[in-house]
C-alpha cells in the first residue's frame, strides 16, 4: 500500500452493487464485504466553507476524525473532537491537513448521518487480494447518500489496480471533489461566498453596476447575522462589516450614479447600520491580538495586561449582547429588508424607483477607467509629496485613497484582463499592509488613551493596568514611527515604472 | 532496519509458521515488514497466497534493482510485503549487504517506491550451507524454533558449534520451544535441561503444538489473523514481544 497509488472516487450506491455483481474480469473476481453495523457521524466546516471549497470533507465519529480528499486520499486520527477551532485539535495528520484553514474560523455542523465501512476486493484464483477499494457509505439524515471509494493498490499488482480503477470509472465513479459530493450529500446547502463575483459587462450601465454590487453584498451581510447573534466566531461580524463597508464605498465612489439626495440618504442609512458594530469589532481585535500585546511589554507588566484584558472581555460580552439584541430588533429587520428590496432586480423590486444621477447611464467600462485613473493620480500626487516631515494626517489620507482604489479595482475586476490586473493588486496590497499597520498603531494608541481615562487610581489593580497600558502606548508609538519610515519606500515599490505603465495602459488608453 | 532470519537445521519444526506469524505481528505493530521466502520447500508465500514469480528464477536477480523491487508483492495485510520463493540464491548475500547500505541503489530504489522496510524477515532453507553462513553473518538475529526432543536438542547444539567454528556471534541466536506438548513428560524434561544448558540463548516464549497452526495450510493465513484469541496466537504474540525487545531494545 502506498499513498501515490490511492485515489478517491465517488459512487452512487446502485453502481457499487452492479460493480460487485459483475463477475470475474480478467481472472479476478470482485468481492464486496461490509463491516457489521453503522456509525453515527457529523460533518463540519467553517461558515465560509473552506473545507468544501478545497474539495475536502471532514467527518467526525465517536472515535475518530477523518478528512477525505486531502491530497487525493483519506487521513484519519483517533479521538473525539469537541474543539470548535482546528487549532484546538489534538496533534495528528488530520489536524495538520486542516492547518490551512483560517485560525479565526470555528467549525460548524453541516450535517449528520450514519456511515458504514466496507471493502471491495479483486481476488485471484488463490483468493489473494490483488487490489482493493476501501468503501465509506455515507447516508445523511434528511440529505443524500454517497459512497466514497478509496483505491488501494498492493505492491506488485499494478495491473489489478488499473483494472479496479477502470471498473470504478466504468460504473460511473467520479473523482472525489466538491461539486458531486456536497451537492449530493447536502442538497440545498447554501454556497456562501464572502466575496461574491458580480458580473459587469463593458456596456453595463454604471447605475446597474452599482446596484448589482450593492444587491450582491446585502445578502452577504444578512448571511452573517445569525453567526453574530450566536457569537460563533469573530469573522461573522468582520464579514458583516466588510459587506456593509463595500456597499457604502460603492455609494461614495460611484459618484452621481444615483441622485445626490438619494446618495446622501443611503449613505446615512448604511452608516447607521455600521455604528452599533464598531465597538464590538474593536474589542474583538484587541482580544484576538492578545498574545501580540503580551509580547510587547516585559513580563513584569503582564499582570496589568491581565486586568486590561479582563475589562475588555467584560465589555465585549456586553457589546456582543447589545449588538445581538439590535440585530434581532424589529426596527433592524425592517430596515435591512427594506434595503434588500430597494436594490433587488426582480420585477417587484424597488430598483426602478431609485432616483438616477447624471452618470447613471455611463457604460461601466468608461466609468471604471475614469474613476480608477483619477484615484490613482490622486494617490501619486499625495505620495510624491510625502517625506519625513509630512504630518501624519496626510499619510492617513494616502491610506484611505489606496483603500478606495483597491475597492474600485475589485468591483470592476471583471472588465479588465486578469494578469495585468493581478500585477497591480499585489504591490498595492503590500503598500496597504504598510499603511494599515501605521494606522492600526495610531488608532490603538488613541483607544488605549481612552482606556487610561477610564481607569481609576483608587481601584485595586487599575494602577497596575495603567502602567501596562502606558508601556503599550510607548511601544505602539515606536512601531508607528517604524511603519511611517517605510511609507516612502513602500510607495516607490508600488509605483514602479511597470506599475505606472500598466495603469496608463489599462485605464487611460496608454496616455500619460 | 533489522534483518531477522528464521532458521532451523531440522525440518518440520514450525519454522515457516513462525516466520509468517512474526511477520504479521510486526506489521500489526506498525513496522514495515518484508518477508523473503528463501526456502524452496517452504511455504511463506503459500500462506500469504502469493504466487511464485517466474522472473525470480533468472540469474543475477539481486544485481538488478528494478527487477528485485518489481518482484515484491503486497500481502493482504497493511505494511507486510512478500518476496516470493523460487529464486536462485547465489547473490543473496550481496542483496543483504545492499539492504544494509542506505546509499545503495537497492535502498534508494525501495525508498523511491515508498517501501523502505523496518524489518526484513528471512524464511531460510533448512541446511547449513554457504548461503546460511552469509545469512547468519548479515542478520541481526536468528530465530530458531526447537521441538523439545532429544533430536532437536542435538541440532541446536550443532548450530551453536557451527557458530563457534565460523566465528559467528552466538548472541544472535534466539531459540524458542516450538510444537511443545505439555502432556509429554519428555518435552518438559528436555525443556528444563535445555534451559539450564543454553540460558539466554533460549527465549521464554513457548509455542504449543496446536491444531490451529496445522490448519494454517487450509486457511492460508496467519493464525494471528484467523484465530486471534487462540492459545497459539497468544504464544506468537508473546514470542513477538520478547523478540522485539531483544532485537529493537525497549
Amino acid at each position: 500500500m502506498s499513498a501515490d497509488r490511492s485515489r478517491l472516487y465517488l459512487l452512487v450506491p446502485d453502481a457499487l452493487d452492479r460493480l460487485a455483481e459483475a463477475g470475474a474480469v480478467g481472472g479476478l473476481v470482485p468481492a464486496l464485504s461490509w463491516e457489521e453495523g453503522t456509525t453515527a457521524f457529523q460533518v463540519r466546516d467553517t461558515f465560509d466553507q473552506e473545507i468544501r471549497h478545497s474539495g475536502r470533507l471532514l467527518i467526525e465519529t465517536e472515535t475518530q476524525i477523518e478528512v477525505l480528499g486531502a491530497e487525493g486520499r483519506s487521513l484519519a486520527q483517533p479521538g473525539v473532537s469537541a474543539a470548535r477551532f482546528v487549532a484546538e485539535f489534538a496533534k495528528g495528520p488530520v489536524t495538520s491537513a486542516l492547518s490551512d484553514l483560517s485560525p479565526l474560523r470555528c467549525l460548524l455542523p453541516v450535517g449528520a448521518g450514519v456511515l458504514r465501512r466496507g471493502v471491495l476486493a479483486l481476488l485471484d484464483d488463490e483468493a489473494k487480494t490483488q487490489a482493493r477499494a476501501l468503501l465509506l457509505d455515507l447516508c445523511v439524515t434528511e440529505g443524500g447518500a454517497a459512497i466514497v471509494v478509496q483505491l488501494q493498490g498492493l505492491r506488485g499488482y499494478d495491473k489489478a489496480l488499473l483494472r479496479l480503477r477502470g471498473m470504478v470509472e466504468a460504473a460511473g465513479g467520479t473523482a472525489f471533489g466538491e461539486q458531486p459530493l456536497y451537492a449530493g450529500l447536502f442538497p440545498g446547502q447554501p454556497d456562501y461566498r464572502p466575496k461574491p463575483q458580480v458580473p459587469i459587462g463593458h456596456d453595463t450601465e454604471a447605475f446597474d453596476a452599482a446596484s448589482d454590487i450593492i444587491a450582491a453584498y446585502l445578502p452577504v451581510a444578512r448571511a452573517n447575522e445569525t453567526g453574530v447573534i450566536a457569537d460563533h466566531d469573530t469573522e461573522f461580524l468582520h464579514d458583516y462589516r466588510i459587506a456593509l463597508r463595500k456597499i457604502r464605498s460603492v455609494l461614495s465612489l460611484f459618484r452621481d450614479v444615483y441622485d445626490t439626495a438619494l446618495t446622501d440618504e443611503l449613505k446615512t442609512r448604511f452608516s447607521a447600520l455600521m455604528v452599533p458594530t464598531g465597538r464590538l469589532r474593536d474589542l474583538d481585535v484587541y482580544l484576538l491580538e492578545r498574545e501580540r500585546f503580551y509580547g510587547m511589554v516585559p513580563d513584569s507588566l503582564h499582570p496589568g495586561l491581565d486586568r486590561m484584558f479582563a475589562l475588555f472581555a467584560e465589555e465585549r460580552a456586553a457589546a456582543q449582547k447589545s449588538l445581538a439584541e439590535h440585530l434581532r430588533s424589529p426596527a433592524y429587520r425592517k430596515e435591512i429588508t427594506a434595503l434588500v428590496k430597494l436594490f433587488g432586480s426582480g420585477r417587484k423590486s424597488g430598483r426602478r424607483k431609485l432616483a438616477r444621477g447624471d452618470k447613471a447611464a455611463l457604460p461601466a467600462y468608461d466609468f471604471a477607467c475614469r474613476l480608477i485613473w483619477k484615484r490613482y493620480r490622486k494617490i501619486c500626487a499625495i505620495a510624491e509629496g510625502i517625506d519625513a516631515e509630512t504630518p501624519d494626517h496626510e499619510v492617513h489620507e494616502l491610506r484611505i485613497h489606496c483603500k478606495k482604489l483597491r475597492y474600485l479595482m475589485e468591483f470592476f475586476a471583471p472588465l479588465f484582463p486578469e494578469a495585468p490586473f493581478k500585477r497591480l493588486i499585489k504591490p498595492l496590497k503590500k503598500l496597504q499592509d504598510n499603511l494599515g499597520l501605521f494606522n492600526d498603531c495610531s488608532v490603538q494608541q488613541d483607544s488605549l488613551q481612552q482606556v487610561l481615562g477610564r481607569l481609576d487610581g483608587a481601584t485595586p489593580g487599575d494602577l497596575q493596568a495603567a502602567q501596562s497600558v502606558g508601556a503599550l502606548i510607548v511601544v505602539l508609538h515606536g512601531r508607528q514611527l517604524e511603519e511611517r519610515a517605510r511609507v516612502v519606500g513602500s510607495f516607490a515599490a508600488f509605483n514602479s515604472a511597470a506599475t505606472r505603465e500598466t495603469f496608463r495602459d489599462l485605464f487611460h488608453g496608454g496616455k500619460e | 532496519m533489522k534483518i531477522i532470519a528464521c532458521y532451523s537445521n531440522k525440518g518440520g519444526v514450525g519454522k515457516t509458521a513462525t516466520t509468517v506469524n512474526l511477520a504479521y505481528a510486526m506489521a500489526q505493530a506498525g513496522r514495515r515488514v518484508l518477508l523473503c521466502d528463501l526456502d524452496p520447500q517452504g511455504a511463506s508465500g503459500f500462506y500469504f497466497r502469493v504466487k511464485p514469480s517466474k522472473k525470480l528464477t533468472e540469474t543475477r536477480f539481486f544485481e538488478d534493482v528494478a527487477r528485485f523491487a518489481g518482484a515484491i508483492r503486497g500481502s493482504d495485510y497493511d505494511d507486510l510485503d512478500v518476496l516470493p520463493a523460487n529464486m536462485t540464491f547465489r547473490d543473496f548475500d550481496v542483496f543483504l549487504a545492499r539492504m544494509r547500505n542506505s546509499r545503495s541503489r537497492l535502498k534508494k530504489a525501495l525508498k523511491a517506491v515508498k517501501s523502505d522496510y523496518d524489518v526484513v524477515l528471512l524464511d531460510c532453507p533448512p541446511n547449513i550451507s554457504t548461503l546460511s553462513e552469509n545469512v547468519f553473518r548479515a542478520s541481526d538475529a536468528i530465530v530458531v524454533p526447537v521441538i523439545p526432543t532429544t533430536l532437536s536438542q542435538r541440532t541446536f547444539e550443532q548450530l551453536r558449534d557451527f557458530f563457534r567454528a565460523h566465528d559467528l556471534k552466538e548472541k544472535k541466536l534466539h531459540g524458542f520451544f516450538s510444537m511443545a506438548q505439555g502432556v509429554k513428560s519428555l518435552h518438559g524434561e528436555t525443556m528444563d535441561e535445555m534451559r539450564r544448558e543454553h540460558g539466554k540463548r533460549l527465549m521464554t516464549a513457548t509455542v504449543p503444538f496446536a491444531s490451529e497452526i496445522e490448519r494454517m495450510g487450509v486457511h492460508r493465513a496467519p493464525v494471528l489473523a484467523t484465530a486471534p484469541s487462540s492459545p497459539a496466537s497468544a504464544a506468537y504474540r508473546t514470542l513477538h514481544d520478547e523478540l522485539v525487545t531483544r532485537v529493537f531494545g525497549k
